[in-house]
């Protein structure tokens, strides 16, 4: 191709020299390299947002884009020894191209679907910054929503995000990428907060300190010990057994502030053993020789979180925000609710991974899984799951496993982990990550005819001397 | 009357399938003495035999799958463990376990030019319990552990393992019928009385087996005794737990492949077509390749013979951890440089093939702690899947062009540093040879990535997640690409070629080892290992040198003619 312009000339014959393309090619090498080394540093999210969905990326591919199809045009008109050449430009543009795609259409989220339970949401790495409101205390309406970039942008003293709510306002003062949290439990005033106890469970082969906090007054908190499980704070007489295949300990604190338990074996409904416990006090509970101590009662607490940043992310960390409400100060962390009140409002604040509703919920029927001989070693993990198709409104069962992906309305359902009881090690719930690619057949056919090109120019290649 | 019947049937029944199946399909062939090295054990999600699990074990604690005595002399690894499961006071002094990490030894006032210390110099210290301590907080912490911590993780294993093998508790050699979760065995420690007794015998026949080996006599009697108890304690296991013992039917077959050592083999006879194609090129012979074609070939069945017993031994294509990959990676750079070879008949390829054979055959097969050759179980994504198996095998193959262009390039710097003028001819082929190597690496990266891409997205759900293992597979394409276009504008010559064919080779290096190995992180982490990265970093360095050294000769002639 030519122009007769030579400004123009210059510079089309700039865009398609290996001036241009083998330092594009050279950006790119060098970017990705860097960000293989923020992933081993940090983690693939960091490594995610600092280079891979940089706008030097973007750059550096928009470029390379430019470059190859320049190249092409500039051969126009095209001769028959030129169709290797094409066809691996063709591949790789498509290939970028149908990256891009995904990236600004697709949807990419896990679901986590507790055994025996359901769920109609995807979580994905979208923040959003979401606030509630309610006056009667039942009814809560969304007042604020709002996507943040907080890993990109973070609020701080100088700078705070500030959410408006009439008259009040909460400020986020402070954000950290990798927090290390502690909780800790300190006494108020609050009429509304609740009580909490510390108990230790002994025989000569266990030892297990559990302390139980109510999340608020009237809630009952619990703890699962596998075979045993602990409520405090839930009357059986008003409300009844909460899991009649378990043994199960329940826990009360009278108006008197005596502490009264019941012990319950599995599938009886009136208790064996019943009485008061005080601080200090030891009771043999009758099963396994365990021994149920009361160590600790205190009245009106709540937890608090105090968050610490950490150089890097360990499985253990998380990202925190620091929230100032009138002078009332507190960490939160991603996915949490936090609640402020005011004389006659509440407000509940939630730094969340946006949550997108499928339009349908997925049943979760089912965990299976098989470990190799002798070993703990998972061999191969599924879930059985349930999905009403929109169209036809008719439940479909469906087994995903490992490797064998559930497709269903426009969806595909991966196997991806599960979550264990921290306790008793048994799985509680599946981890399905979902997916919605409309770039995929860009990226196939792409792929098709950029391996047509490689296999015909290795052919075409043998007969000619560039070796030489 | 029906009981009498009943029993001669049960009688007769055992009887034909003892003669047809059991303890002679489980054990036979073996030498005198040596059939306890054919009892099933159940270890590690498989059965394998007694030999390979000794092999392992002593491997883990010891580094070696052969114990150096105090007399110089090299005792194998299934009597050495039948020794601490005999006698396990009897090591409480001897060397035994390998520590190697300087830091470790310090804190634990090991003497910092051995390497092997005894259970008494480690264990029985309470600065061991503190550093079991900090093992154990920085477990806690769920950071990513450091050498250091890799180190004190090894040594807390090999503390396991010696103390649950003595104890009885690691040595599981009977099915568990009555009882079948998770199909697990039952360990000696928990036996049976019944088969305590058979187990007994055995022990016993060890202990007269070992003092016949030291006084060197009646070792024969005492063997064939040994012998007799392990076949009836086999028996005896075999009647009690039927279809239970089938899977102990290829023990035979793997004891033969742990004695036959395929890969060692393999790479003698790489060493020896090298030497003898070395010999024709500077003789300037006119025949000869003849012999180093058979030498070539010989090695080159002996390899694909180990390779393909352990794909019958392991029930997958190998392809699965570093070991593996190496032990394919090489199959594949002699499959390539004698196809070049019949080509182009440069000998040079053939050279730099079996060279680059012989060299990763000899790490393969002497570094067992970097790359353990223990067949170990498929992790659970890696199950059952056809792409996987295609993606890593069409990826770890186009490594094998690149090697052997690395090879080549090697050889041809060498060429150039020596006369450039005077081996023109020779550098000329070099070059027209890293170019092919390189084009048909290409052509084997790109779809290997692409094959990858899609096993991702059919079992993560993405075609492209910029993983460190996919994206580092991508940087060694496109440098490779860079030469392959840089070369057909001539921005790089004869010499340039031949150092992009050596330079280049560390992005492969780091997307085959540096990833797993240094980097640590990403999806692939099943593939993850520790150690070695002083030896590579050396590789590494040494080339660079190489490369300035020839590129400062050129730079130097190059004025000098001026």
């Amino acid at each position: 191709m030519k122009f007769s312009n030579p400004a123009v000339q210059k510079i089309w014959r700039f865009s398609t020299s290996f001036q241009l393309g083998i330092p594009v090619l050279v950006a790119i090498t060098l970017l990705i390299m860097w960000g293989t080394i923020v992933e081993s540093q940090y983690d693939a999210y960091a490594a995610q947002r600092t280079v891979y969905s940089s706008w030097m990326m973007y750059v550096t591919m928009g470029l390379l884009v430019y470059n190859l199809a320049a190249v092409m045009i500039d051969r126009l008109p095209w001769k028959k020894r030129h169709t290797p050449f094409l066809l691996v430009h063709i591949g790789i543009i498509s290939m970028i191209l149908g990256g891009w795609v995904t990236q600004k259409y697709g949807l990419d989220g896990s679901m986590y679907l507790p055994i025996g339970g359901k769920n109609n949401f995807v979580t994905v790495a979208n923040t959003d910054l979401v606030v509630y409101a309610t006056f009667d205390g039942d009814n809560y309406t969304k007042f604020y929503e709002k996507e943040v970039d907080f890993f990109k942008t973070p609020p701080t003293e100088e700078k705070p995000v500030i959410v408006y709510l009439g008259k009040d306002q909460i400020r986020i003062t402070k954000y950290l990428k990798y927090a290390r949290v502690s909780k800790k439990i300190i006494a108020t005033t609050d009429e509304r907060a609740g009580d909490m106890i510390k108990i230790q469970l002994q025989n000569p082969n266990v030892k297990q300190v559990e302390t139980l906090i109510q999340p608020s007054k009237n809630k009952s908190a619990e703890v699962n010990l596998g075979p045993l499980k602990i409520y405090f704070a839930h009357v059986v007489k008003d409300k009844g057994r909460k899991d009649y295949s378990k043994n199960e300990i329940y826990l009360n604190v009278d108006e008197k502030n005596n502490i009264n338990y019941s012990f319950y074996k599995i599938s009886e409904s009136l208790p064996f053993k019943t009485g008061r416990i005080q601080v200090g006090d030891v009771i043999a509970t009758g099963w396994m020789g365990l021994e149920l101590r009361l160590l600790d009662f205190q009245e009106k607490v709540k937890e608090i979180t105090e968050a610490i940043e950490a150089p890097r992310p360990t499985p253990l960390t998380t990202a925190a925000i620091y929230l100032d409400f009138k002078g009332e100060k507190q960490w939160a962390l991603i996915n949490d609710v936090t609640k402020f009140f005011t004389n006659n409002v509440a407000y509940i604040i939630s730094y969340q991974n946006r949550r997108i509703d499928l339009g349908f919920p997925v049943h979760l029927i089912e965990f299976q899984m098989t470990q190799y001989e002798g070993t703990q070693k998972a061999k191969t993990y599924a879930s059985r799951v349930s999905v009403e198709n929109k169209q036809l409104h008719i439940p479909t069962e469906s087994l995903i496993e490992m490797n064998e992906p559930m497709k269903s309305s426009g969806y595909t359902f991966y196997q991806s982990s599960f979550n264990q009881d921290e306790k008793t090690g048994e799985p509680i719930a599946s981890v399905l990550s979902v997916n919605k690619d409309p770039g995929r057949w860009i990226k196939y056919l792409g792929s098709l005819i950029l391996s047509l090109g490689i296999i015909w120019f290795f052919i075409q290649s043998r007969k000619r001397k560039t070796a030489q | 009357m029906r009981l009498k019947n009943i029993l001669l049937v049960c009688h007769l029944f055992f009887l034909t399938l003892f003669t047809v199946l059991p303890s002679e399909a489980v054990i036979s062939n073996h030498k005198i003495g040596e059939a306890i090295r054919y009892l099933p054990v159940q270890d590690g999600g498989r059965v394998k035999p007694f030999d390979t699990f000794a092999k392992e074990v002593l491997e883990v604690v010891y580094g070696k799958a052969k114990y150096k005595t105090e007399n110089g002399k090299n005792a194998p690894a299934y009597l050495v463990v039948l020794t601490w499961i005999l006698a396990p006071e009897s090591w409480v002094d001897r060397p035994l376990f390998e520590v190697n990490h300087l830091d470790v030894k310090t804190k634990l006032n090991l003497s910092s030019e051995q390497k092997h210390f005894s259970s008494k110099d480690i264990f029985e210290s309470d600065k061991f319990q503190n550093l079991m301590q900090e093992l154990a907080d920085k477990v806690q912490s769920k950071e990513k552990l450091t050498p250091y911590f890799q180190a004190l993780q090894r040594l807390q294993n090999q503390m396991l393992y010696f103390r649950e093998l003595t104890a009885g508790r690691l040595l599981k050699v009977m099915p568990d019928v009555k009882n079948p979760v998770n199909s697990s065995w039952i360990a000696v420690a928990d036996l049976g009385e019944v088969e305590q007794k058979y187990f007994i015998q055995i022990s016993q026949s060890v202990a007269i087996y070992l003092g016949a080996l030291s006084d060197q006599a009646n070792i024969e009697s005492a063997g064939k005794n040994l012998d007799n108890a392990v076949i009836a304690f086999v028996n005896h296991i075999q009647t009690q737990s039927g279809a239970a013992y089938d899977s102990t039917k290829k023990v035979s077959a793997e004891v033969f492949y742990n004695d036959a050592h395929l890969f060692r083999w393999t790479y003698v006879f790489y060493i020896l077509t090298a030497l003898v194609i070395l010999f024709i090129w500077i003789r300037n012979l006119q025949s000869g390749m003849n012999l180093a074609w058979g030498l070539v070939l010989t090695g080159f069945i002996l390899h694909t013979s180990g390779f393909l017993f352990r794909v019958y031994l392991a029930e997958r294509p190998p392809v699965t951890n570093m070991f593996e990959t190496v032990v394919w990676m090489s199959w594949g750079v002699l499959l390539f440089s004698m196809i070049l070879e019949k080509i182009y008949k440069f000998k040079s390829i053939l050279l730099a093939g079996t060279l680059v054979g012989f060299i990763a055959m000899v790490i393969a097969d002497n570094a067992p702690a970097v790359l353990d050759p223990s067949l170990q179980p498929l992790e659970a994504v890696l199950r059952s899947n056809y792409w996987l198996i295609v993606h890593v095998m069409t990826i770890t193959i186009s490594y094998s062009a690149f090697a052997l262009a690395f090879g080549l390039g090697d050889i041809g710097l060498i060429y150039w540093a020596i006369d450039s003028e005077k081996y023109k001819d020779h550098i000329q082929k070099m070059t027209t040879a890293v170019y092919r190597s390189i084009q048909i690496g290409v052509a084997f990266l790109t779809p290997g990535i692409i094959l990858g891409g899609i096993w991702a997205d059919y079992s993560w759900g993405r075609f492209w997640g910029w993983d460190p293992k996919e994206t580092w597979a991508l940087i060694a394409l496109l440098g490779y690409i860079i030469v392959l276009h840089m070369r057909l504008t001539n921005w790089i010559g004869n010499l340039g070629m031949l150092i992009s064919g050596v330079l280049t080779f560390n992005l492969v290096v780091m997307a085959w080892y540096g990833v797993n190995y240094i980097l640590g992180a990403g999806l692939h982490s099943y593939g993850f290992g520790a150690g070695g990265v002083e030896y590579v970093a050396i590789f590494v360095v040494l080339h660079l040198l190489l490369v300035a050294y020839v590129v400062t000769i050129d730079r130097m002639s190059k004025t000098q003619t001026k």
